[in-house]
């Protein structure tokens, strides 16, 4: 016993790997775990000690956390962290151990239990969704492959692979896969279902948004009732792009300068807007970033905010605003309209917002007809529905970079414009 | 006598190498992600992180192929440590400085490509398989610029042995010699254990890919593999390219080591810097310009070696 407790005490002075699952409502205090240097949040599940739900699970989450819950190896760890320590989540109780933690202090719990897990005490066994077959297998066939109906040809609702025509018109075999809602890479909630021959998606669909309408109530949509700071405004917007950059580099392979963006964003002040161009514009002029997404994924058509901007279309809400004038405003934008030129797009937006943010003082907004939000004009979200035509024939990584830079959020999608009575 | 302190010193130098480019990729993580510098805690932590994998179980999917799957980390670690063997840290130290180096280290590197398609292949599981079929892409457009390459830096030695090919490099080291070369030899060395802006079976956008899905002692086994992939890479470029043991004041093991080192230093930096390149890109780049310049180069150094023969 003497070895492995010095073992788990050398091995708890490392961060716990824990897979983070944003919840509705704990989508950027699941971002700020990046920052956190005691928590690694992994790729997968299977590289995770601990199960971290940020926020409330909804009924459309709940297969995919019970999921990724049970592919964490066991013992393993559960936690649902409510930052704001709102009142209990009825759906957590379907996680077995899970432990709530509501407000601050998490950091403190998971490290306690972790060093415990690792020197062998504490932890769960116990599945969410025990690996049982719903009713016996009546495949026939050497393999058990064939058959028809209830559970004969369909094994258990999963298709197998069948042969399709591809864009060559050769015969290749065609993989349908589901991939989301917990993604990584993907906002938190959207699950797209791909036909996949080789790495080419040749089918695109996209899943139920597991979102309901519940959202924060936040400047972008109190600036529709009242008058609000302009300053704290840009502010939100600077950051919300700044935050968008951070999860798109560590997608891109570049988790170290994700991580020093994401601090910027957190701690962004008007005065940063130099400090934002000297780490963004590199990075949105580098042979790197051109070559990872330049030419991908290009939208012409005038889609509003940073997605419409990038394609060279001058709309937004705020240049018909007196306030803004008054300050000098004028739309920042880009051509191309590809996944390069939104992510510059955003970069250059960031930086006008602390420089506005900069110049506006105390200077208020009244409520204006229409807000420009982070994503184009609150309440418009036509962005989704448009993902499976852009989408298909892409290769997966472009497919990726394609979703990473349109920034979507599916709360906001679910909601429009509304906010959590 | 003189095999047995070859195989110490190759042995330790892996051990070595391995944690040291684990060790520089977090402290360089630090520095760029302008984390807490502690830099004591930083060079400790690729031990905890490696204890508490060991401590943790391996995960199962379902209808594994099994034993390709354990055969996987192995092949790979095993194909790392041919390569090694036949790389000299000073005259005669080394495992096997045989006559025909290069291709041995050739012929070991070329079976990384059987070795990450087992380990994407074997889980069962679609991320990992797509990255299982990347690799495949990847290793067929490095493998040609790796190849051609040391054949050319074999040419002023007139041999393929690494030994001979670093005493060819006691007065003008091959980097300057053949100006394409290293330039070229790192780029297939960054394709090789899959690393930095060509980690593509491992990228984020495949949620890890080929370690996906694997956890424990499996996961360990499968990151030290990999980073003795990226250490024996390294020390061929010290020895092919940097002149190896040549050097003054220092023994001739501390210059093979240090040269090692900064190759490791400078692939950890790229991996900080420089963002994945998309697999069908990189094909393209390879293909159409790669492999041409890795031909020239080979050319060019063949009309040196012509010249300066009596």
């Amino acid at each position: 016993m003497g070895l492995r407790s010095w073992a788990a005490g050398v091995a708890s002075g490392a961060p716990t790997p824990a897979f983070v699952v944003a919840g509705a409502g704990g989508r950027w205090a699941a971002e700020e775990l990046f920052l956190e240097p005691r928590v690694a949040p992994t790729l997968s599940p299977r590289a995770a000690d601990a199960l971290i739900v940020v926020g409330y699970l909804t009924e459309g989450l709940m297969p995919a956390v019970m999921l990724a819950h049970d592919q964490i190896p066991p013992p393993r760890l559960a936690f649902q962290w409510l930052p704001d320590g709102a009142p209990d989540d009825p759906l957590a109780a379907m996680l077995p151990g899970v432990r709530v933690v509501e407000g601050g202090g998490l950091v403190e719990v998971i490290r306690d239990a972790h060093a415990g897990l690792l020197a062998g005490r504490g932890g769960g066994h116990e599945d969410a969704w025990p690996d049982v077959d719903p009713a016996p297998w009546r495949g026939i066939g050497p393999y058990g492959q064939g058959g028809k109906g209830m559970t004969g040809g369909v094994p258990y609702g999963r298709p197998l692979t069948g042969r399709a025509d591809d864009r060559d018109g050769l015969k290749l075999d065609r993989l349908d896969v589901r991939v989301g809602p917990l993604f990584p890479a993907f906002p938190p909630g959207l699950e797209l279902i791909v036909g996949l021959q080789g790495d080419v998606a040749q089918e695109v669909s996209v899943g139920q948004n597991p979102f309901e309408g519940a959202l924060e109530d936040d400047v972008f949509r109190r600036a529709l009732r009242e008058a609000v700071p302009i300053a704290e405004l840009e502010m939100a917007r600077a950051r919300s792009h700044l935050r968008w950059l951070a999860g798109a580099l560590r997608v891109a392979g570049l988790p170290s300068l994700g991580r020093r963006v994401l601090s910027l964003a957190v701690r962004a002040k008007p005065a940063d807007a130099d400090r934002v161009s000297r780490l963004g514009r590199p990075l949105a002029r580098g042979r790197g970033l051109r070559w990872l997404a330049g030419g991908v994924g290009a939208l012409r058509e005038d889609l509003g905010g940073p997605v419409g901007r990038a394609a060279g279309h001058v709309s937004d809400a705020r240049s018909g605003v007196d306030e803004y004038r008054a300050l000098g405003f004028e739309p920042v934008t880009h051509e191309g309209g590809d996944a390069l030129a939104r992510w510059r797009q955003r970069v250059a937006e960031a930086e006008q917002s602390l420089r506005l943010a900069d110049a506006a003082g105390d200077a208020t907004v009244g409520p204006p007809d229409v807000v420009e939000g982070p994503r184009g004009p609150l309440g418009a979200g036509p962005l989704l529905e448009l993902l499976p035509d852009v989408l298909v024939g892409m290769e997966w990584g472009d497919l990726v970079t394609t979703v990473v830079s349109l920034d979507l959020d599916l709360e906001e999608a679910a909601v429009g414009a509304g906010v959590r009575a | 006598m003189r095999v047995l302190a070859g195989v110490l010193a190759t042995v330790a130098a892996m051990g070595i190498g391995v944690y040291l480019a684990a060790a520089l990729d977090a402290l360089a993580g630090r520095v760029v992600g302008r984390g807490r510098l502690a830099v004591g805690e930083t060079l400790a932590l690729p031990a905890r992180r490696g204890l508490g994998l060991l401590l943790r179980p391996r995960a199962r999917t379902e209808r594994p192929d099994a034993e390709a799957w354990a055969l996987a980390p192995a092949a790979l670690a095993g194909l790392a440590a041919v390569g090694l063997a036949s790389i000299p840290l000073a005259p005669g130290l080394s495992v096997a400085d045989v006559s025909s180096g290069i291709v041995l280290f050739g012929a070991a590197m070329a079976l990384v490509m059987v070795a990450v398609f087992l380990q994407g292949w074997a889980p069962n599981s679609v991320h990992p398989m797509i990255a299982g079929y990347r690799f495949v892409a990847q290793a067929l457009s490095y493998e040609m610029p790796l190849a051609l390459v040391l054949i050319g830096a074999a040419l002023p030695a007139e041999s393929l042995s690494v030994g001979a090919i670093v005493e060819s490099q006691a007065h003008l080291w091959n980097a300057i010699r053949q100006p394409l070369g290293m330039p070229l030899f790192l780029i297939a060395v960054a394709g090789l254990a899959f690393w930095g802006p060509l980690a593509l079976p491992e990228g984020e956008d495949l949620v890890g890919g080929t370690s996906a899905e694997v956890s424990g002692a499996a996961r360990l086994t499968w990151k030290v593999a990999r980073l003795m992939v990226l250490v024996a890479g390294a020390a061929m470029t010290a020895a092919v390219f940097l002149g190896g043991w040549h050097g003054p004041w220092l023994p001739g093991p501390a210059w093979s080591i240090l040269k090692t080192l900064a190759v490791l230093a400078l692939l950890v930096w790229a991996r900080h810097r420089l963002a994945r390149v998309p697999i069908e890109r990189f094909v393209w780049v390879s293909w159409v310009v790669l492999i041409p310049l890795a031909l020239l180069d080979v050319f060019l150094a063949g009309a040196q070696a012509l010249w300066a023969a009596p």
